[in-house]
């Protein structure tokens, strides 16, 4: 029992560790007030950067910077719709998400199968997430720029008139969350499983959307959350016998919509930006 | 060997034979992509290799054609002129028939399939002799005496390589286990990671799989342990971990049938009971990780030096026992079979009696599991 | 005189239709230009391929029957979602209520034994309570408890993905699946007729002709049609009309998820004739009807010839797969890239419009 215990939660920590990367990159997006829900498709993106760039140079670390890079230029792109041209956010995020895994599964088709000779360790990167859970936390909570990112989400009105440009802060933040995605993407194609494969994110970008929303927008909740998603991964392979599979997979899904509802009632943590999802016009009265 | 004249004949035949000048087109629908070192990828070596050898073919490919999808994609390849079909699913075996049906002038053939039709053969290189002395070596190489198998569908022709690997796995180590867990699909690398990881947290501590990348090889590498390649030569992804696995070569199958095609000997009139079901002794399958290396020499000194009390051979080392009987099956089809009766189903039933081997009709419907295997086993008879 | 809030991009969009069409044609001109660069970044000529894909699915009679067969969900789907955006109910659940509407489909051909002239119409029927029922939930908790509907209906498809999932590995495992994981076959009465040499399912594409202009009717022949677009174009007028908001988009949801339960439905009795993976019912039409509405742009007629459009994209992925060995994705690729272009696009014609005002205004 405590072997199983303990087992599980290592782990929960090495599956948790991609949705939590991309999960706090979310919380950034959307604590500026963007949801992107582009984020399969910046982590499908990041993971082939990452394998197609480790594979060619055998430096897995460039790969990871290229990760990273492929990551931010996809969610700017994206910025480019929602904020500056004030596209439905959720609808960009989609065709974002279209895009990314259309183009990774495009593009990636020469490295399927191939081998990757240098990898990371998934300690190395797991130890990474969660010093960057605590950093952006500390960022968020207890610096002047966490304190414009979030009024840019609460209320962007009056970072305007502190003579801070909305449209920069969201930019950053936006592009930022993808940095992160793309992170995530590297985990995969560089630790979790050194490979390139089509479809490698396997809803796991979704389950970083959920995770968002399950951890009430705060950096140090998406540990949590993110240790528990994991935890119901693994298990669902390590209890195949006792409980059904699918139930302990669909559970992030279900969790996301009870944590709504709950919220929505005033019972459960909210925390949701108070302008999560619109557009910013300057010098428009909403 | 007269089989083996037989084909070599008729290669001849085709190459320098009498329908010079005449092409023939022929092509394959993969359920995966041809890049996965596993099931496709071997087909698609067999296609390559097949085309190299016969200069009359012209071939063409589909990769990751989803099993619904596939009757529609036969369609398109009869109009883009291929004469000769092979789809290589056992999911495509409805597909298959309609098709066939609808294109009456094709030559169709079914991977692993077992419905014929005058224009559908089916044909098939099995594993289950293989399975069977890869369970011998891991039966004396696991400490924990557990061995873990992840495996993608609880079909037959799983239950059947399985249930080989565990008698293997019980005939040198009667106290071991074999844990099964499924993923569900041909293709996941991310499931088999975690599932491997799973039978790794419950003990198990030497891997065989049936999937088609090498995620169990480099995710029990990375632990230190040994473990069983699949389909391609996968040693070469952790060479010092690799003991042994299962290679096959499709070629053997698709020169044969094509050159009989190309020699007007297959028509589509006379498939009915065409129906190849390749081993050891036509060469279609071969021992190893990497092709011309039954065993991986870092491990054959523990294995020689694992001696087991065996109830022909007395006392005899794990390598010499995996190494006498790849020569039998090899050699004759009757001299030994993993399936010999008398055997037993996990639960104690007699499935085999004694004095008895498994038709072939029996190892394709097989449903039962052999005793030591533990873990869920769906459609398991009672 | 002055504009109230984001709504006035829909008013802007129903006025000068000619712009409309042009922006969107200039929408698709720049994700096709795009992908051209893509494709060329692939390795493969964009020239090649485009012309491969015309002649394949356009001017190929089996290939355009093809777009046609992908087209069918599509207009179902889309349908719906034209009507669920026009009540600013904001569906992107069609995908899971697509796959209800198979499983309830399933569920009648494999355990209801009705005589075949009953048969369908009850799987139909399911069906659509089934995709119904799942879009419902999201509604109440949108219009009671203000629960944002994006992230619900979006979740929920996952859960119906593994709920799917579940049945075919547990309890309606076929006894003929040799272990795979799908469901019996349906038997001859619970299948749809095809018009022959081709896999069109024409009873659903009837059905979702028939959807379309019925929908079109509702909307702009009958008071109910009038409330929704009322409060589609302006909720606080709705609010003081004293429009009954809950009632109205209420029945817009049930209907819209209906509708897609529908698409659920002639995919499994018109295409694979029993239940099997997720993945393998739908391809995304769920995802892609959002494209199909946003391109109709809230019309459900217009849905008709958009429904086709993206049916010959989807159409294109295996003209590409097999002439060009691309993968199925390059489908992706434009689905990304029209929406892509198509939302941007439509703001910066808003954004166009809104400047010359506001000039006038000064």
């Amino acid at each position: 029992m405590e072997d199983l215990v303990w087992t599980t939660l290592i782990r929960a920590l090495a599956f948790g560790t991609p949705i939590l990367l991309a999960g706090l990159g979310e919380i950034f997006a959307e604590r500026s007030g963007v949801v992107n829900l582009g984020v399969e498709g910046m982590m499908a993106l990041g993971a082939l950067a990452a394998f197609a760039v480790a594979q060619s140079t055998g430096l897995p670390l460039l790969g990871l910077a290229a990760a990273v890079l492929a990551g931010a230029v996809a969610a700017a792109l994206f910025a480019v719709a929602a904020v500056s041209l004030r596209a439905n956010q959720y609808v960009a995020g989609l065709a974002l998400t279209m895009l990314g895994l259309g183009l990774a599964g495009l593009l990636g088709k020469p490295f399927e199968g191939a081998p990757l000779a240098h990898t990371l360790s998934e300690t190395s990167l797991m130890a990474l997430a969660l010093l960057l859970a605590l950093a952006l936390w500390f960022v968020l909570r207890h610096t002047y720029w966490g304190l414009v990112l979030r009024s840019a989400g609460e209320n962007p009105e009056t970072v305007d008139a502190m003579g801070i440009n909305v449209f920069s802060v969201r930019y950053a933040a936006v592009v930022f969350g993808g940095a992160m995605a793309g992170l995530a993407g590297a985990f995969l194609s560089l630790a979790y499983r050194p490979s390139w494969a089509d479809g490698i994110t396997s809803g796991l970008g979704w389950i970083a959307v959920a995770l968002a929303i399950f951890a009430s927008w705060h950096p140090l909740r998406a540990v949590v959350a993110a240790l528990f998603f994991g935890a119901l991964y693994h298990l669902s392979y390590r209890l195949q016998a006792q409980v059904t599979p699918e139930l302990l997979k669909a559970m992030p899904y279900l969790f996301v919509v009870l944590v709504l509802s709950l919220s929505a009632l005033g019972r459960g943590p909210s925390g949701a930006p108070e302008a999560l999802g619109t557009p910013y016009e300057r010098g428009e009265r909403r | 060997m007269r089989k083996v004249f037989l084909t070599v004949l008729v290669v001849l035949l085709g190459v320098f034979g009498w329908a010079q000048g005449d092409k023939l087109k022929a092509c394959w629908i993969y359920v995966g992509p041809v890049g996965d070192y596993g099931w496709s990828h071997a087909h698609d070596q067999g296609r390559i290799a097949a085309a190299k050898a016969l200069p009359w073919l012209e071939t063409q490919y589909v990769e990751s054609v989803p099993e619904a999808q596939a009757e529609a994609y036969m369609d398109r390849l009869v109009k883009q002129g291929c004469q000769v079909i092979f789809a290589t699913s056992f999911g495509y075996m409805d597909s298959v028939l309609a098709a066939a049906k609808k294109h009456p002038n094709v030559i169709f053939a079914h991977a692993t399939g077992f419905k014929r039709a005058p224009n559908v053969a089916t044909y098939m290189a099995d594993f289950y002799q293989l399975y069977y002395l890869n369970g011998l070596m891991a039966g004396a190489l696991t400490k924990s005496n557990k061995v873990g198998y992840v495996g993608a569908f609880p079909i037959p022709e799983l239950k059947r390589h399985i249930s080989a690997f565990a008698l293997g796995v019980r005939a040198v180590n009667p106290d071991a286990k074999v844990l099964v867990r499924w993923i569900y699909e041909w293709y996941n690398p991310a499931a088999a990671k975690e599932a491997t990881e799973a039978l790794i947290a419950d003990g198990a501590d030497v891997f065989a799989f049936t999937e088609d990348s090498p995620t169990v090889i480099q995710v029990a590498a990375e632990k230190g342990l040994p473990s069983f390649s699949h389909y391609s030569p996968m040693q070469r992804f952790a060479p010092d971990y690799v003991v042994s696995g299962q290679l096959v070569h499709w070629d053997k199958i698709y020169i044969d049938f094509l050159s009989k095609v190309y020699a007007g000997v297959y028509t589509p009139k006379n498939l009915q009971n065409v129906d190849y079901w390749w081993l050891l002794p036509q060469g279609a399958v071969e021992l190893g990780g990497k092709f011309g290396e039954p065993i991986n020499p870092k491990f054959i000194p523990v294995l020689k030096a694992k001696v087991v009390d065996h109830p022909v051979f007395g006392k005899i080392s794990v390598y010499d026992l995996v190494m006498k009987e790849l020569a039998l099956m090899k050699d004759d089809e009757l001299a030994f079979d993993p399936f010999q009766g008398p055997v037993k189903d996990r639960h104690g039933k007699l499935r085999v009696p004694a004095g008895l081997r498994m038709t072939k009709q029996q190892l394709e419907s097989m449903e039962w599991a052999a005793p030591g295997v533990a873990g869920p086993w769906p459609n398991e008879p009672k | 005189m002055r504009r109230l809030g984001p709504f006035v991009i829909e008013k802007d969009l129903v006025a000068p239709p000619a712009r409309v069409l042009a922006v969107s044609t200039l929408a698709l001109l720049l994700a096709f230009a795009a992908a051209g660069v893509i494709f060329w970044a692939y390795g493969v000529s964009p020239w090649l391929a485009y012309k491969t894909i015309v002649a394949e699915t356009l001017f190929s009679k089996s290939g355009f029957a093809e777009a046609v067969r992908r087209a069918i969900p599509l207009l179902l789907a889309g349908v719906g979602l034209v009507l669920a955006f026009r009540g600013q109910f904001w569906n992107i659940g069609a995908e899971g209520q697509l796959l209800l509407g198979a499983v309830a489909a399933s569920g009648v051909a494999l355990f209801v034994h009705a005589p075949a002239a009953v048969e369908l119409p009850l799987m139909f029927a399911a069906g659509f309570l089934a995709g119904g029922l799942w879009a419902a939930l999201p509604a109440v908790l949108k219009l009671r408890l203000g629960v944002n509907d994006v992230l619900t209906t979006l979740m929920l498809n996952y859960v119906a993905a593994y709920l799917v999932g579940w049945l075919i590995h547990g309890p309606w495992r076929g006894k003929s699946a040799f272990g795979f994981a799908y469901s019996d076959r349906f038997p001859a009465g619970a299948t749809l007729p095809l018009v022959p040499g081709t896999y069109v399912h024409w009873p659903t594409l009837l059905l979702a002709l028939l959807a379309a202009l019925l929908v079109w009717l509702a909307l702009e022949r009958t008071p109910w049609g009038y409330r929704v677009r009322v409060i589609g174009d302006n909720p606080e007028a709705a609010r003081y009309a004293h429009i009954p908001l809950f009632g109205v988009v209420f029945a817009a949801a049930l209907v819209s998820g209906g509708l897609a339960g529908l698409a659920g439905v002639g995919e499994v009795a018109g295409v694979h004739h029993r239940l099997l993976d997720a993945y393998q019912i739908s391809l995304g039409y769920g995802y892609t009807a959002i494209i199909v509405a946003w391109l109709a742009r809230g019309n459900p007629l217009g849905a008709i010839l958009t429904a086709l459009f993206m049916g010959v994209i989807f159409a294109s992925g295996d003209v590409m797969k097999l002439a060009l060995q691309m993968p199925f994705r390059v489908t992706d690729v434009f689905n990304g890239l029209i929406l892509f272009f198509l939302i941007s696009s439509e703001r910066l014609l808003y954004y166009r419009v809104r400047l010359a005002q506001s000039g006038e205004e000064e």
